[in-house]
C-alpha cells in the first residue's frame, strides 16, 4: 500500500502539483470571465491524477481546496474531501485504461461526477443542512419545496449539475495531455497510461457523442428512480 | 492585476506570538464546538465570547470585520434566507410569500446553521490573518510534516499570482486578436480552448527544469534539515493545546451521549 502511494510521487510530481493547483484556480477564473455555467476547477487535479496516479491526484485535490481557502475564500475548506475524491477516482479510472480515447474519457468524467456527487452530499447535509451558498442550491430548494427528502434532493441536484462539469473537465484535461510533447510527459510516474489508442478520430468522436447521450439517458433514469422512491 | 494572496497581516500581538500549531488547534476547537456541542446557542455565543474578542486580542479587528462583510456575511445571509424559506419543517408559519413559507422552526434552524458557518469561516479567517503561511509550514515541518507538503503549499502561494497574471495577459491578448468572450453561449464556450491552452502549456514546460533545480538542492534528501528561523513553543502553548483538546473531547462526547 505505502509503496503504491510512494510510486505516485517523484520530484516531477511534487513540482507539478503546485502548478496544477494554480491551473485549477486560474481556469476557474477564466470560466468566470466567460460566464459559463460550469466550474472547471479541477482540470489540474485530473491531469496530476492521470500523469502521476490516484494518490497524487487526491493530494492535489485536497491541497487545492486548502490553498483556495488560504488565498481566496475560507469557505472552501470543508469541501476538500470532494476534491480529493475527484483526483483519486480520475487516477483510478486512468489506471484501468479509461483515459486513452475520447469516449473512455467521457466515461471517466461521468464516473468522477457520480463520485463527487456522492461525497459532497453528506458534507452539504451535515454542514449546511442541505442548502449551501452555491447557485445550484435553488434546484435543491425547489426539490425540497416539492416534498422531497433532504438526502434525495441534495443527491439529485448533484446528479443534475456535476456530470456536465466533470465530463468537460476530463475532456479538456485529455486534450491538454494529448497536446503535450512526449518528452514533457515522459518524466511522470504513470506516463504510460495516456498512450492513445489508434482509430480514426471522427469515428471516436461519434462514439463519444453516443456515450454522452447514453449517459444522459442513464442519469435521467436514475434521477426518476430516486425522485420516485 | 492585483490579487491579494495571503490574508496575513504582520502585527505584534498576543495572537501573533502564539505558536502556529496552537492557533490551528484553537481554530479547529472553535469549529468543532460550534458543530458538535449539543446546546442550541453555542455557535452564537462562540462568536460573541471567542471570535470577536480574539480578533481584538490579535489587533486585527478592522481587517477581520472587512473580511466578514465581504465574504462571511453575504454567504451566511444567503444560506439563512434559503434555509429559512425552504426547510420543510415546522407548522407555525410566521411569514408567507406565494408558495414560500417561513416557520419559526425553520428560522431557528436556519439561524443556527448560518451561525455555524459564520464560526467556521471566521475562525479560519482569524487564523489566516494572524499566521504567516511559511511560519506555519516550518513549524509543522519541524514537528514531522514531510518537507514536500510544505513545498507544495508555499510554492503554490508563490506561483498562483504569476499564473493568474498570465491568465489575464492571455485573455487580453486573445481579445485583441478578436476572440469573442462576450456574445452568445456557444461562442463563449468555444473561446475556452484558446484561453486555457496557452496558459496550461506555458505553465507545464518549466516543470522539468524546476524539478532538476530543487533536486540539486537536496529536495528528496532524508536528512534532517536545520532551520535558520526558530519558532518558539513555550509551555503555555503546550498546556493550552491540551485544554482545547479536552474541550473537543467533552463536546463530542456530550453530543454522542445525548443523541
Amino acid at each position: 500500500m505505502l509503496d503504491k502511494i510512494k510510486s505516485n510521487f517523484n520530484t516531477q510530481t511534487w513540482v507539478l502539483i503546485p502548478i496544477a493547483i494554480a491551473i485549477n484556480i486560474a481556469v476557474g477564473q477564466i470560466v468566470l470571465v466567460l460566464k459559463l455555467p460550469v466550474f472547471l476547477d479541477s482540470i489540474g487535479t485530473v491531469m496530476v491524477a492521470v500523469l502521476c496516479g490516484p494518490w497524487a491526484g487526491a493530494l492535489t485535490g485536497a491541497l487545492s481546496n486548502v490553498i483556495w481557502g488560504i488565498a481566496i475564500d475560507p469557505g472552501a475548506f470543508p469541501w476538500w474531501p470532494v476534491a480529493a475524491m475527484i483526483g483519486y477516482m480520475a487516477g483510478r479510472m486512468a489506471q484501468w485504461g479509461f483515459f486513452k480515447n475520447w469516449w473512455k474519457v467521457v466515461v471517466t468524467g461521468f464516473v468522477v461526477a457520480l463520485t463527487a456527487a456522492i461525497v459532497s452530499t453528506p458534507i452539504a447535509v451535515y454542514l449546511f443542512g442541505g442548502i449551501t451558498a452555491s447557485g445550484s442550491s435553488f434546484i435543491t430548494a425547489y426539490l425540497l419545496a416539492t416534498g422531497q427528502g433532504i438526502w434525495s434532493a441534495v443527491v439529485s441536484t448533484s446528479f443534475l449539475t456535476e456530470p456536465v462539469d466533470k465530463i468537460t473537465t476530463a475532456m479538456i484535461a485529455f486534450a491538454i495531455i494529448q497536446g503535450l510533447p512526449k518528452r514533457t510527459i515522459g518524466g511522470y510516474p504513470k506516463s504510460n497510461q495516456v498512450a492513445t489508442e489508434g482509430g480514426a478520430s471522427s469515428t471516436q468522436l461519434y462514439i463519444a457523442i453516443g456515450v454522452v447521450v447514453a449517459l444522459v439517458l442513464f442519469a435521467a433514469f436514475m434521477l426518476r428512480n430516486i425522485l420516485g422512491g | 492585476m492585483h490579487e491579494r494572496l495571503s490574508f496575513h497581516i504582520q502585527r505584534d500581538s498576543f495572537l501573533h506570538r502564539l505558536n502556529p500549531l496552537t492557533k490551528l488547534v484553537l481554530t479547529l476547537t472553535l469549529i468543532l464546538l460550534a458543530f458538535t456541542f449539543p446546546w442550541y446557542w453555542t455557535p452564537h455565543l462562540l462568536v460573541l465570547i471567542a471570535v470577536i474578542p480574539l480578533s481584538l486580542l490579535g489587533k486585527v479587528f478592522r481587517e477581520f470585520m472587512l473580511t466578514a462583510l465581504r465574504l462571511i456575511i453575504p454567504a451566511a445571509g444567503f444560506l439563512f434566507l434559503m434555509q429559512a424559506f425552504f426547510q420543510p419543517i415546522g407548522t407555525d408559519i410566521i411569514f408567507q410569500f406565494y408558495f414560500l413559507d417561513m416557520t419559526s422552526e425553520s428560522v431557528l434552524f436556519a439561524f443556527r446553521n448560518a451561525m455555524r458557518i459564520v464560526v467556521m469561516v471566521s475562525a479560519f479567517t482569524l487564523f489566516l490573518l494572524t499566521t504567516h503561511p511559511s511560519e506555519l509550514m516550518s513549524d509543522l515541518t519541524r514537528r514531522g510534516l514531510p518537507g514536500q507538503f510544505a513545498y507544495v503549499i508555499i510554492s503554490t502561494l508563490q506561483i498562483l499570482p504569476q499564473i493568474m497574471a498570465k491568465a489575464q495577459t492571455i485573455i487580453s491578448a486573445q481579445r485583441s486578436r478578436g476572440l469573442d468572450t462576450e456574445s452568445s453561449f456557444l461562442k463563449r464556450a468555444g473561446s475556452l480552448i484558446p484561453l486555457i491552452g496557452p496558459l496550461v502549456f506555458g505553465s507545464l514546460v518549466e516543470v522539468e527544469e524546476r524539478a532538476i533545480a530543487i533536486e540539486a538542492r537536496g529536495f528528496t534528501s532524508k536528512h534532517v534539515k536545520t532551520s535558520l528561523h526558530e519558532i518558539p513553543d513555550p509551555t503555555f502553548d503546550k498546556s493550552l493545546r491540551w485544554v482545547l483538546l479536552i474541550l473537543i473531547i467533552i463536546s463530542i462526547g456530550l453530543n454522542l451521549w445525548l443523541s
